[in-house]
């Protein structure tokens, strides 16, 4: 739910990066700490594992600066995708104003994209949201990867919706701002 | 749980001026009465809407983010165990202890406190405080749409998106 708080002159939206175990969502946040403008920023927070795995969740603050006399912010946020933590990507979605599915594009992972997608609708709906009428975009990740699944098959069985859908590449970064300024539009448009 | 539903039918919510200095002087008073370091009121997503207390400079935008995520999963836990009301977490430490209690489904009040005050005292109050925030966070709601309109305009909308582009390039 966005904050419009005219008061303090601040308008705060939530943004969640959903996807399955792997996918690079930790990675699209990594990339755009490091290389955003600075004052575009604040400190990124992860609850991870040992082994870097997602936890909780990671937390970066973006800050746009003040437009119209505005401060406009929007917290990102990354589920962890492992099956394992169901019930804590409900959590972490509590509240939620704009989603980006971030879609692995190894042949092998095709399946477990598909559920996860099926899970995330679920658990939108019972939030009461409808993803079709609400802030979401795609992003198809790894497309580094020599048998990368074509992007139109992605297409065809994953975004189904029509959606805005991102090549990407999160470890060099390719992809990675398109797919954000794509969703914080998205979530301002509806604003 | 359709209860939540009728909430979320809100997409957003606009406090207006009056309204903010009203939840200010609450959380501040609750702050003075319990001797608290804060005492926040945050939606449920984990956005910081008023903080208050005299205690140490804190990161509490990222407080706010992990403290809603805890309670988040916490209810998470409940429902599992088939608690039906659930309502607050208390988070006892060595030096400073934090109380997290529900207002309505969509807010939590936090008050952070020390070992000096009991936590009896502070659950007493903050319930007490928490009645007044819903009333204020009531009226707030029906404010909203109207206070909307003032704010966000399509020029608005416009710069915000230019802004984007010029941030985040490759
Ligand atoms: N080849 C390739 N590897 C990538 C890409 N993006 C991420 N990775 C790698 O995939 C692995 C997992 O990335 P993470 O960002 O941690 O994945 P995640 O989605 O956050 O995973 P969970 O936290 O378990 O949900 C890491 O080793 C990354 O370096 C990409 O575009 N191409
Ligand atoms: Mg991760």
């Amino acid at each position: 739910m966005a904050l419009i708080n005219v008061a303090n002159r601040e308008i705060q939206c939530k943004i969640v990066y959903y996807g399955t175990g792997f996918c690079g969502k930790t990675t699209n946040l990594h990339y755009i700490y490091g290389h955003a403008p600075a004052r575009a920023h604040g400190a990124m927070r992860s609850i991870a594992t040992e082994n870097e795995r997602t936890l909780f969740f990671d937390f970066l603050p973006i800050d746009l600066g003040t437009v119209h006399g505005f401060r406009v912010q929007f917290a990102l946020y990354t589920v962890p995708g492992q099956v394992l933590y169901e019930r804590t990507r409900v959590a972490v979605l509590n509240g939620v104003d704009g989603v980006v599915f971030v879609a692995d594009s190894s042949p092998e992972k095709l399946e477990e994209n598909f559920q996860n997608l099926i899970e995330l609708e679920t658990n939108m709906r019972r939030m009461g949201k409808d993803l079709g009428s609400f802030p979401f975009v795609m992003q198809w990740n790894k497309r580094d990867l020599p048998n990368a699944v074509p992007v139109a098959t992605l297409d065809r069985y994953l975004n189904r919706r029509h959606v805005p859908a991102f090549p990407a590449c999160a470890t060099t970064g390719e992809g990675v701002f398109a797919t954000l300024r794509a969703i914080c539009k998205a979530v301002m448009a509806v604003l | 749980m359709s209860g939540e539903s009728d909430m979320e039918q809100l997409t957003n919510l606009v406090v207006a001026e009056g309204e903010l200095t009203n939840i200010a002087r609450t959380l501040g008073r609750l702050a003075l009465d319990t001797n608290a370091g804060h005492t926040l009121l945050l939606d449920k997503s984990g956005q910081l809407i008023s903080a208050q207390g005299s205690g140490p400079q804190r990161d509490l935008i990222a407080l706010g983010a992990l403290l809603a995520g805890a309670f988040s999963s916490s209810r998470q836990v409940a429902e599992i165990l088939g608690e039906r009301d659930f309502r607050a977490i208390y988070q006892q430490g060595a030096y400073e202890s934090i109380y997290t209690l529900m207002i309505g489904e969509q807010w939590l009040l936090v008050v952070v406190f020390d070992k000096q005050t009991h936590v009896g005292l502070v659950k007493v109050l903050a319930r007490k405080a928490s009645e007044e925030l819903e009333r204020i966070l009531q009226r707030v709601r029906q404010g909203s749409a109207q206070a909307r309109e003032q704010v966000v305009s399509v020029q608005f909308r416009d710069s915000v998106s230019n802004t984007i582009d010029l941030l985040f390039q490759d």
